[in-house]
């Protein structure tokens, strides 16, 4: 069945063509990036112009290079949460109009679901297993015993990993977006500032790093305060190394207690190549999947997977009163 | 037989909602309704709703007429998504109007001053006149503060600020603008956004430091 992927969540305008959920015939992003880095951020008003300016082109885009027709589409699955609203709504619509249009079922999509399921297509799945999700909205560790079925183990109590990133590449005056670049920086520098590691050993599954967050800034003030050079490759490898222990050390803690067959990074950070090391390293009884960089940032192609086992497991499709949901629950 | 001429008309740019169908000049079926700003759930069951009452898909439609602003942001881009959509998937010809135009026609007072609330004392204004039952332009839709812009009218009118429009005093009429490529269709917001007018300003700033 061939799936017509929609994502608009945040900053990218994405439409995916993706056969049963793993062959990808197309995949197109059109990525705002260049245009919010002038902010410092994601700007919300301008994300949602951006989307209705390049929504059409994204679908002719989508459909040229599958080489299919919309007739031939079997199922259109659209993230419908959580994100930005004025984005959301913008995919929302227009991926109804395509329901009613041809007649063709549609179903919402969690969009971190969709994160997930970015593993499926290379890689594909074997339960139970193991999902680290990490991104600039989200940390949160997933536990998965059969298709569509989530059951979140612990999540950060405060900021996302990614959040924290940029905020520290802002302070040392690295541009937007922070990730890539701290750790750019970080893999020519060395440990020497030992930050803390929170809530490592909590027993729990949950994450904090608005902590760590602030215990770096006031470091890296004091510095300045005392005209300390700052060696911004020791200082970024510092923070990613603090980081990347905390986010390994709870997903082997889970990985054995729920004796999982596979443990897969989804969302953003996934990218960072400090944590895809470091998981690779200490993880090596089971295997550990990375999405591909493509599938890494926000794309249509692993809404459309995840939209194809949803659609599978529930059997049941959405109507046209379909909407988009800034706040949502993956378990749900 | 001859073939009918098929219009779809879609406006969300305000807190109202109205859809329109037209056949061959005569308005069949209209969804208007007043308050409850959920476009986003209900403009595609409303149009499916219309469409089924005449018998027909979006796929049956000749021209799309979608009110473009100005108005509520969130909300003119639902109309306008949804608009280019339908001309993308069926080929169809899109017309752009106003939105301040369309709640103009609602009154047949001589001369009408559509207005949407902007906050801070200011609005999004449009001068219309009522000639032979069609509507024309007197001033061109803009953002200002209410009290500067009224001063300056130099006729009796008729502020409105809402009311379902009477579509057939636009057919026809210049205040529709043909879109040529599908794919520039945009809402007509009449101001940047607050981020780019902070960038600007302090653009402006450093350069007198
Ligand atoms: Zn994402």
């Amino acid at each position: 069945m061939y799936v017509l992927g929609v994502e608009t969540s945040c900053d990218e305008t994405s439409v995916s063509i993706v056969k049963d959920g793993k062959f990808v015939l197309s995949n197109v992003v059109l990525s705002q990036i260049e245009i919010h880095k002038e902010y410092g951020g994601v700007v919300p008003e301008i994300a949602s112009r951006e989307h209705v300016k390049g929504i059409t082109y994204v679908f002719d885009k989508a459909i040229s290079e599958a080489g299919i027709n919309f007739e031939d589409i079997g199922l259109i699955a659209v993230t419908k949460g959580p994100g930005l609203i004025g984005s959301l709504l913008i995919g929302v619509n227009a991926a109804k109009v395509i329901s009613l249009n041809y007649n063709i079922p549609i179903v919402g999509v969690h969009h971190i679901a969709g994160h997930i399921y970015a593993n499926y297509i290379d890689n594909g799945m074997e339960f139970p297993l193991l999902a680290l999700v990490v991104s600039g909205g989200h940390t949160e560790l997933i536990l998965m015993e059969e298709h569509y079925d989530f059951k979140k183990l612990g999540e950060t109590q405060d900021d996302a990993v990614g959040e924290a990133y940029d905020k520290v590449a802002r302070i040392l005056g690295l541009p937007y977006p922070g990730g890539p670049i701290v750790d750019k920086k970080a893999a020519l520098g060395k440990d020497t500032m030992k930050f803390p590691r929170p809530m490592v050993d909590s027993g729990d599954f949950n994450f904090s790093f608005s902590g760590l967050k602030s215990h770096v800034i006031n470091v890296h003030h004091n510095m300045l305060q005392r005209h300390e050079d700052v060696n911004i490759e020791d200082f970024c490898a510092s923070f990613q190394e603090a980081v990347t222990d905390v986010l390994v050390s709870k997903t082997i803690q889970a990985k054995n207690m729920f004796d999982v067959k596979q443990v897969i990074v989804a969302g953003g950070v996934a990218a960072n190549s400090g944590l895809r090391r470091k998981m690779k390293e200490r993880i090596t009884d089971i295997p550990v999947y990375f999405p591909k960089m493509a599938y890494c940032t926000d794309n249509a192609a692993m809404i459309a997977s995840a939209g194809y086992f949803q659609y599978l497991k529930h059997q049941k499709a959405d109507d046209l009163f379909l909407n988009g949901q800034s706040r949502l629950n993956l378990e749900g | 037989m001859k073939k009918l001429l098929k219009q779809l008309v879609i406006d969300t740019a305000t807190k109202n909602i109205f859809l329109s169908l037209i056949i061959d000049g005569e308005e069949k079926q209209f969804v208007y309704e007043e308050g409850i700003n959920n476009h986003s759930i209900t403009v595609m069951p409303y149009l499916e709703e219309m469409l089924n009452k005449e018998n027909l898909k979006l796929q049956d439609l000749d021209q799309v007429i979608v009110g473009v602003g100005p108005g509520s942001y969130t909300g003119v881009r639902i109309g306008v998504t949804v608009a280019k959509m339908i001309g993308y998937l069926n080929n169809l010809e899109v017309y752009t109007v106003s939105s301040l135009a369309l709640m103009a026609s609602h009154s047949d007072n001589p001369y009408v001053l559509a207005l949407i609330d902007a906050r801070r004392g200011n609005a999004f204004m449009g001068l219309y006149s009522n000639v032979n039952e069609k509507l024309t332009l007197v001033s061109e839709d803009v953002l200002d503060n209410v009290e500067e812009y009224k001063s300056r009218i130099e006729t009796d009118y008729l502020v409105v600020e809402e009311g379902k429009p009477q579509i057939k005093k636009i057919l026809n009429t210049n205040l529709l603008r043909k879109i040529e490529i599908i794919h520039s269709l945009t809402p007509n917001y009449l101001r940047i956004t607050e981020a780019e007018r902070n960038l600007i300003n302090e653009a402006n700033n450093e350069g007198n430091c």
